[in-house]
């Protein structure tokens, strides 16, 4: 006798559950807002006022004197999709897989900026995280020093 | 008798299961102590005293960067019995203050946006301006 079908799949979904998610972070910064910085007259104080904080800031063509330019990252995240999750009770399967892709390919924007601060250039695209490479190590000071 | 299954199918399908989940990464930050920051007279140390101790520090070259920061995140999930519908809203206050050489701030970066989050479901746009513009009044030291 074959089991009902509401039966067959109350089973199911315990199993397999389909999934419809949207994740959103943090606000986009809009391309007519880009295509509105002026490279070479624009400057550090400015693209603040005019862009918000940035998620990330870096150093980058330090000079032999000491002096630096500066970068700043803003990212933002809008996805959406539907997804499958496969439960399994057998100890040789899996009980769930993930992949962790965060920062790996979030749009975003990048602005270089000189030593004196004015802007470079700046780039739109998919951005992870600059910073994390380019940031000094902090000076450390032993006790007595 | 095959209507009775179908119709508790039909039941079990849409009998729905909520859930909202918040979850928060530091205070929001304080507009107004933001906005008393004034460029080229306050130093390195009356920002630490007026905002906390930062979450980052950034040397950039002789000058530096202090980061502050706080987060919201809401989240949304209707359960339904073969599928689920979530919504992950999230939304970052963010500061940065920057110094030259001598530790006297230079330039501020300020987006105050943890107010913004909302519970939604996927298909929802909340995220309209008169939503921004409202909460954006209700939010002590920002409206304008």
């Amino acid at each position: 006798m074959r089991p009902p079908l509401w039966l067959a799949a109350a089973l199911l979904a315990s199993c397999v559950t389909g999934s419809f998610d949207r994740g959103v972070e943090d606000e986009p910064i809009l391309p007519q807002r880009l295509a509105a910085l002026r490279p070479g007259v624009d400057s550090l104080g400015s693209c603040l006022d005019a862009l918000g904080a940035p998620h990330e800031v870096f150093e980058h063509e330090v000079a032999p004197d000491g002096s630096a330019g500066v970068g700043l990252v803003w990212r933002w995240r809008d996805e959406v999709g539907w997804g499958l999750v496969v439960s399994s009770g057998d100890d040789s399967i899996p009980g769930s897989v993930s992949i962790d892709r965060d920062h790996a390919t979030h749009p975003g924007c990048v602005l270089w900026f000189s030593a004196d601060l004015v802007l470079q250039r700046w780039r739109a695209g998919a951005v992870g995280d600059p910073a994390a490479g380019r940031r000094r190590p902090a000076a450390a000071e032993t006790p007595g020093d | 008798m095959t209507n009775r299954r179908s119709t508790l199918l039909c039941l079990l399908l849409v009998l729905p299961a909520c859930a909202f989940a918040r979850q928060d990464a530091n205070e929001p930050i304080d507009v107004a102590a933001v906005r008393a920051l004034q460029p080229g007279r306050t130093t390195a140390r009356e920002v630490v005293e007026a905002l906390g101790a930062p979450t980052d520090v950034v040397q950039l070259g002789k000058r530096s960067a202090y980061r502050y920061d706080g987060s919201t995140t809401k989240s949304t999930v209707l359960f339904l019995l073969l599928v689920n519908f979530g919504n992950q809203d999230g939304r970052s206050d963010r500061v940065w203050v920057f110094f030259d050489e001598r530790d006297v701030l230079s330039h501020v970066g300020a987006t105050f946006a943890t107010h913004r989050t909302q519970y939604a479901l996927p298909w929802e746009d909340v995220h309209e301006a008169s939503d921004h513009a409202a909460r954006d009044a209700a939010r002590p030291g920002l409206a304008k």
